[in-house]
């Protein structure tokens, strides 16, 4: 059997992507930033040479994850609007999937970590998650809220393990565990 | 509820207190709990009913009630409280009604006399609350009394109030208010209201009501123009024959009961506000735009209104509605006072972002009013055609030309093609009810927990695993490719999966796929459209397969089905047709999505970002003369921008 179906590794990829999904979308929908989930200014890929993550907005590749947050940025703007309750965008996902893609991710890893993780382990993940949900534009923070327009999105990433972290002694690994090499965003 | 605030203030404010739309708030609810003697608010009759049960209502109350009432129903007084008690009817719901209909059964309404003779009835509020404080003052014996509502009707204040209180505010009579001397009595007409009409008969008034005003809403509706002509309605013969406008109070009342019983006809929100575009309050004396406040709450889309020959003194009479009908676009206030102010049409303009037509006058562009837009809105992200960046050798174009029509033909074919024993497959698709064939497959790991067994046995891996799931999924009919506005696909190349070979690492291919399908719908003849979104990840092809790559992940995200209005073609029930011939491993001519050149995507999200124009529009502007020169667009779009219809713009359907 594929090591793409091993119990930990799905479990673990599951995981993963919730806590990623979770984390992504609180942050937009505060405002905040999410370019730390990103590859780009990782120590271990910049030092191994990865490319830049793969970010493709509603069929516009943007080069940097700051110009993504610009583009939300721009997209939150509503400089008249008295009501701050009719100010903001509020993504809710109301669907995820994960799939492990490659159980022995080894790109720009450090050998301890080669040696540590097995691919059975569900550590070492490359993952395919694809989340949907609704997008509400002049809204409020909670659910329910109204609205003054709403469009389908679906964001599709690939992660990979953030060596950086996982290099760190268990108790200090703060931040994001997974990191995104690609990323397609659309909503309609 | 402070003193100072009590809703006792008469006619004028008496309907915006009350709002039948609303639901019991929890504060009603705590009231009931409570001992009445320590009840010091003014709705304590509403909330009082256990208490009446229990105390009240086998003794005194209802024989007192019977003895007033038998017999002298009708009346003036009496077919206006009816009316409103109709009015309410219609809006509350069967719970608060029963509710409302014990704390109606135990109250006395008490006539007052003698307020206008005296000295208070100088105070600006002809001392209304002066003589209410009174008559509090003066009957609380032994334990405090705190008066209700009241209503001023010529120069009698009327007062519903408990048994109990009756008894204490009564013996007042003849007491001196202000230099007046007072005359209290039971108002008769009033009080037989609720005990002697039965419950059939109020239901068949109640029905007949609403049939009258059914049938006026009928009469003032104009399907062509989606108009509600909702205009004088004083002068309205039915509303004249159920006396629902003759005070301002009971007109409120009546034109909530009005918008309730439009927003009853309609099953969705959307289907309102398709079907009404435009009202018309003209000449109803409105003073202030509260009055009829419910308008904006019920049809918040509206696009026309007409409130021309009212009665608005200034603009604080319209200003409740300054943060509603963001879509308005024509508005007419001729004839109203606050016309004649120096500020005048730069206020109503500067609230209505959407506003276009003022008193006839066009005061905005549509470009100008999707300006104005932006900045009270935020804005979705225009959207772009594909993206396609499959490594120069049109891999996406060649697969999807080859993979949706083997998917809606052939399934078993179409795995044996492109999938192999490690490619993995699962769905989702929301919401999940009963009645989609995708329930017992769905994959959804927002609703699951990760350690739940079902995101193990719902991933469906190798090639006969998925055989056996898509046989068991409905059957499908995916566009054609070349229909480029269906589709959305992007993609691009990637790094790093493991090599088949188990040497070193391998390039991969990621494809999101946004599209429709249809599938029939077992309900009806009539197929379900469904959006979908379908990411694979690509990956080269173990030795001896008859592509050099494979699906190593399908993911398939499923939109709610949309029935079609007109049948399409019959669709065949399972696949059965014989597949098309599969492409050729390494024949990349098969047409795909034309890939835009990225240039020419950037412009025209450029020229849509600067103009507010759709992405269609924008394109239009390009590849026009300016032949895709970002000045020369923008420059064409300022000489053109006064003759682009609205729809050029972006802006919420």
């Amino acid at each position: 059997m594929s090591l793409n179906v091993h119990e930990t590794n799905v479990r673990r990829s599951c995981e993963a992507a919730k806590n990623f999904a979770d984390w992504y979308y609180r942050q937009a929908n505060d405002g905040k930033s999410i370019a730390s989930a990103y590859v780009n200014g990782h120590a271990a890929y910049d030092k191994a040479g990865h490319p830049p993550a793969d970010i493709c907005i509603n069929g516009r590749v943007v080069a940097t994850p700051q110009e993504w947050e610009q583009l939300l940025e721009e997209q939150r703007k509503a400089p008249k609007q008295p009501d701050p309750n009719r100010r903001r965008v509020r993504y809710e996902v109301e669907t995820l999937i994960a799939h492990v893609i490659n159980p022995d991710y080894r790109f720009g890893a450090p050998a301890s970590l080669l040696d540590k993780y097995s691919p059975t382990d569900g550590v070492r993940l490359m993952l395919s998650v694809l989340i949907t949900g609704t997008v509400y534009f002049g809204t409020g923070r909670e659910k329910g809220d109204e609205y003054w327009e709403k469009q389908t999105f679906s964001d599709s990433f690939i992660l990979v393990p953030n060596w950086d972290l996982l290099e760190r002694a268990p108790g200090k690994q703060h931040g994001r565990k997974y990191l995104v090499i690609s990323h397609n965003y659309r909503a309609e | 509820m402070a003193p100072g605030k009590r809703p006792r203030d008469g006619a004028g404010a008496g309907g915006s207190h009350h709002d039948p739309l609303r639901a019991p708030r929890g504060g009603g609810i705590s009231k009931r709990r409570r001992p009445v003697t320590g009840d010091r608010d003014g709705d304590i009759e509403m909330g009082s009913a256990p208490r009446i049960s229990s105390d009240t209502a086998g003794r005194g109350g209802r024989n007192l009630r019977r003895a007033n009432g038998d017999g002298k129903r009708g009346g003036a007084q009496g077919s206006l409280t009816r009316l409103t008690q109709n009015a309410r009817d219609h809006v509350l719901s069967k719970a608060e009604r029963s509710a409302a209909g014990k704390g109606t059964e135990n109250k006395i309404a008490i006539r007052i006399r003698g307020m206008k003779d005296s000295k208070a009835s100088g105070n600006r509020d002809g001392g209304l609350r002066s003589l209410l404080d009174f008559i509090e003052r003066k009957a609380s014996k032994g334990r405090p009394i705190t008066l209700g509502r009241a209503v001023v009707r010529g120069e009698d204040v009327c007062l519903t109030v408990s048994q109990e209180d009756a008894q204490n505010i009564l013996r007042l009579n003849g007491y001196t208010f202000a230099g007046a001397p007072l005359t209290i009595e039971t108002d008769d007409a009033t009080t037989t209201h609720g005990s002697g009409t039965s419950t059939s008969g109020q239901d068949g008034n109640t029905s007949d009501v609403k049939t009258k005003m059914l049938s006026m809403l009928a009469s003032r509706y104009d399907a062509d123009g989606l108009l509600l002509n909702l205009s004088s309605l004083g002068t309205d013969p039915i509303m004249i024959d159920l006396k629902a406008v003759e005070t301002k109070a009971l007109a409120e009342k009546t034109f909530k009961a009005l918008l309730f019983l439009v927003s009853q006809r309609f099953d969705t929100k959307d289907a309102k506000d398709a079907a009404i575009q435009a009202v018309s309050l003209a000449n109803n004396g409105i003073q202030d735009v509260k009055e009829v406040f419910n308008l904006a709450r019920d049809l918040p889309r509206l696009r026309r209104l007409d409130l021309s020959g009212n009665s608005l003194q200034d603009f604080s009479g319209l200003s409740k509605w300054r943060h509603e009908f963001r879509l308005l676009q024509e508005l007419h206030l001729v004839g109203n006072p606050l016309t004649s102010l120096p500020n005048y049409p730069k206020q109503v303009i500067d609230w209505f972002p959407n506003l276009q037509i003022l008193d006839g006058q066009q005061v905005r562009t549509p470009k100008e009013a999707a300006d104005t837009l932006m900045e009270w809105f935020p804005r979705p992200i225009p959207a772009l055609p594909s993206n396609l960046r499959d490594g120069g050798n049109n891999v996406a174009g060649a697969f999807l030309g080859s993979f949706f029509p083997a998917y809606d033909q052939d399934r078993p074919g179409l795995l044996k093609q492109f999938y192999d024993d490690e490619s993995v497959f699962s769905l989702v698709a929301e919401p999940e009810d009963s009645s989609t064939p995708y329930k017992n497959f769905t994959r959804n790991l927002e609703k699951m927990g990760a350690r739940d067994p079902a995101t193990h046995q719902r991933l469906f891996s190798g090639a006969p695993v998925i055989a056996e799931l898509w046989s068991r999924l409905p059957a499908t009919r995916h566009p054609t490719l070349d229909d480029a506005n269906l589709w959305k696909i992007d993609c691009h190349t990637f790094r790093s999966l493991a090599d088949p070979t188990g040497m070193g690492e391998a390039m991969g291919l990621t494809i999101n796929v946004r599209g429709q399908f249809e599938e029939p719908d077992p309900a009806s003849q009539v197929p379900l459209r469904r959006r979908f979104h379908r990411c694979f990840i690509l990956a080269p092809s173990k030795p001896g397969a008859p592509h050099p790559f494979r699906v190593l992940s399908d993911q398939l995200s499923i939109m709610p089905g949309q029935s079609l209005a007109a049948p399409a073609q019959v669709m065949p029930a399972v696949p059965t047709q014989p597949a098309p011939a599969p492409i050729a491993p390494g024949d990349a001519a098969q047409p795909g999505p034309v890939a835009p050149d990225a240039v020419r995507a950037n412009l025209i999200f450029e020229v849509s970002r600067r103009t507010g124009m759709t992405a269609e529009y924008a394109e239009l502007c390009l590849s026009g003369a300016a032949n895709w020169n970002l000045d020369l667009a923008l420059a064409m779009f300022e000489q053109k921008k006064a003759e682009l219809p609205p729809e050029a713009f972006l802006q919420p359907s």
